[in-house]
């Protein structure tokens, strides 16, 4: 085909474009052009991939070998305390994700790729939902695995097969503020340096201030506040009262407070990114 | 039709440093249109506002009858934009850049493996279609990026600096790349700051120096108000022959160039020549080169600015 016979095509395209329902399927179409994108550079950085997916894994045993023998079994409630980890860790790889997924971002911005993306007719929040695409999948393996590992050391998931696939869900929801979160922190910052200082200085303490580590009821009264601002709080309680305990009512109620959790950082993490896009100085 | 780009009374500042002020431009459809001035002048500020990544301050622009901050998203599907700086494109290869980016242009999925491969083949990227972008040398950089600018058939296509930075042979290509699709009839805003480059590629000219038109016109045209020919002198002494000559009927301007020579404008180089020759002779001021050119862009810069435009873009 010449570029004549494509200058033809041109009309003919911009109708389709116009056409009812078409507005979702080209929101769609651009979430996974942007995905593919990351997808294909994961896949051709073959060292980022095996330690990525093995580090949770690898985490666990090393907590439940070592830390296990230090634990009260009173404070945290249970015998098992590689089953009381698992949503920890799984929420620690949420949050290390969130810090490494907003890097291409960083690095879009600053080679000047994002003001090729701005240029095209695509919606701004596409971006952002395209890495959200993107750690949900690459994250749900990693959850898988880290899974396989603790039933290997003898965990077993009160609430089955199903509790697994709701687990997945919950990490989906946490992973949708925490990337959000980070994105916008990456479209707000001058430069990559100010990101890692900011992001290093937050993730830590994200993550003692939850109940990752600790049950909410074993905490001084002022921690316990502070942890229930946390969304991290409330994945892992959903997590591992789905591994521990079973079907309970609580479960539910901290995924609407995901949910909402999600819903804020994304539209926070969009308006930075209208912001940042919208007037930028030079390039 | 509207015409590919109008702008009327553009403003642009960053905090005290005004980069556009007061901005006319009008770009018929059709026209290979040449943004030319030194850098600092405002021509990426000015594309950056075309192309929707700059809010302007005040004025309008509008491209393809489309106001660039009312209706961004109709803006964005007309034109195609190719960066100054190469767009990093990571682990990915030529062939995969282009169908991401025709997905992005919501091409549809069946037809987008054909236009990709038209695309690159139209840059003669598709021998290295399937090596990663990080092999590629800068020239074929610069071709992947023009390939992507050129996927959607823009109505516009917005250039910005093309061959900058580029050896003789990418150069070649960028401007046989435009010459083809000058022929096809397509609308190309083109900023440079190299002379030969406007006057060899556009049939419209806007020179801008410190945000402002300073002048616009083809590049014939230009020319011709320039005056018919220049001759340029180079001395020891140029204050002293700009006295004796100044008062010469057949001179029409002098302008010091940045090399201490001077730039004489004249009716005609053949008058001119032997009366400089002579009049530095009966007055003993030592001539080291005369020489005389048809007017080139430059010296319509000069003309205009009083400052030559390489001198202009140093001291940017």
């Amino acid at each position: 085909m010449t570029i004549e016979q494509l200058d033809a095509r041109k009309s003919a395209r911009a109708d389709s474009a116009d056409s009812a329902g078409g507005a979702r399927r080209r929101y769609a179409q651009e979430v996974l052009a942007l995905a593919r994108r990351w997808w294909i550079e994961l896949l051709r950085e073959r060292l980022n991939l095996v330690f990525s997916l093995a580090q949770p894994a690898i985490w666990l045993v090393f907590f439940g070998a070592g830390v296990e023998r230090a634990i009260d079994t009173e404070v945290i409630g249970t015998d098992d305390y590689i089953g009381f980890m698992l949503a920890g860790i799984v929420t620690f790889t949420i949050v290390g994700n969130g810090v490494s997924g907003a890097m291409p971002l960083l690095w879009d911005k600053e080679t000047g790729y994002l003001d090729r993306l701005m240029s095209m007719p695509i919606a701004r929040s596409s971006v952002i939902v395209s890495r959200f695409v993107f750690q949900v999948v690459q994250q749900s393996a990693q959850i898988l695995l880290v899974v396989s590992v603790a039933l290997v050391l003898g965990v077993r998931i009160a609430t089955g097969p199903l509790g697994l696939l709701v687990i997945l869900l919950t990490a989906a929801l946490l992973t949708m503020s925490v990337t959000a979160a980070f994105s916008a922190l990456a479209y707000a910052v001058p430069q990559h340096g100010t990101f890692f200082a900011v992001a290093g200085f937050v993730s830590l303490p994200l993550l003692f201030m939850s109940n990752a580590f600790v049950p909410l009821g074993a905490m001084p009264a002022w921690m316990e506040v502070v942890a229930r601002l946390n969304p991290l709080t409330y994945a892992i309680e959903a997590m591992r009262t789905l591994v521990l305990d079973g079907w309970e009512p609580r479960v539910a109620a901290s995924l609407a407070v995901l949910a909402l959790a999600g819903v804020v950082c994304l539209a926070l993490g969009t308006w930075q990114f209208r912001k940042q896009t919208g007037e930028r100085v030079r390039g | 039709m509207s015409p590919a780009i109008e702008t009327a009374g553009l403003r642009k500042s960053f905090g005290e440093h005004v980069a556009i002020e007061g901005l006319d431009l009008t770009v018929e459809r059709g026209d290979v249109f040449g943004l030319l001035g030194p850098n600092g002048a405002g021509k990426t500020t000015t594309i950056r506002m075309l192309t929707t990544l700059l809010a302007p301050d005040s004025g309008t622009a509008r491209v393809c009858g489309f106001d660039v901050s009312a209706q961004p998203s109709e803006v964005r599907r007309r034109i195609g934009y190719v960066m100054q700086r190469v767009a990093y494109r990571g682990l990915l290869t030529g062939r995969e850049c282009v169908e991401i980016e025709a997905a992005l242009y919501h091409l549809p999925r069946r037809e987008i493996p054909l236009l990709a491969k038209a695309a690159l083949d139209a840059v003669g990227m598709l021998p290295h279609a399937d090596r990663r972008w990080t092999t590629y040398s800068g020239g074929m950089q610069k071709r992947l990026d023009l390939a992507c600018g050129l996927l959607h058939s823009p109505e516009v296509l917005v250039l910005d600096e093309p061959s900058l930075g580029l050896d003789v042979q990418s150069r070649h290509n960028v401007w046989e790349f435009v010459g083809d699709r000058r022929l096809g009839g397509a609308t190309i805003l083109l900023a440079t700051n190299y002379l030969d480059e406007a006057d060899r590629l556009c049939n419209k000219v806007a020179i801008i120096d410190n945000g402002r038109v300073v002048v616009q016109g083809s590049p014939s045209e230009l020319k011709r108000a320039v005056g018919a020919d220049v001759v340029e002198v180079a001395t020891r002494e140029p204050e002293r022959l700009r006295q004796v000559i100044e008062t010469e009927r057949w001179v029409k301007k002098i302008v010091a160039g940045d090399m201490g020579d001077l730039h004489i404008f004249v009716e005609d180089a053949a008058v001119a020549l032997p009366a400089v020759m002579r009049i530095g002779l009966e007055h003993g001021i030592g001539l080291e080169r005369v020489s005389y050119s048809q007017p080139s862009l430059d010296d319509v810069f000069l003309l205009h600015t009083g400052r030559e435009l390489r001198e202009a873009g140093v001291a940017s």
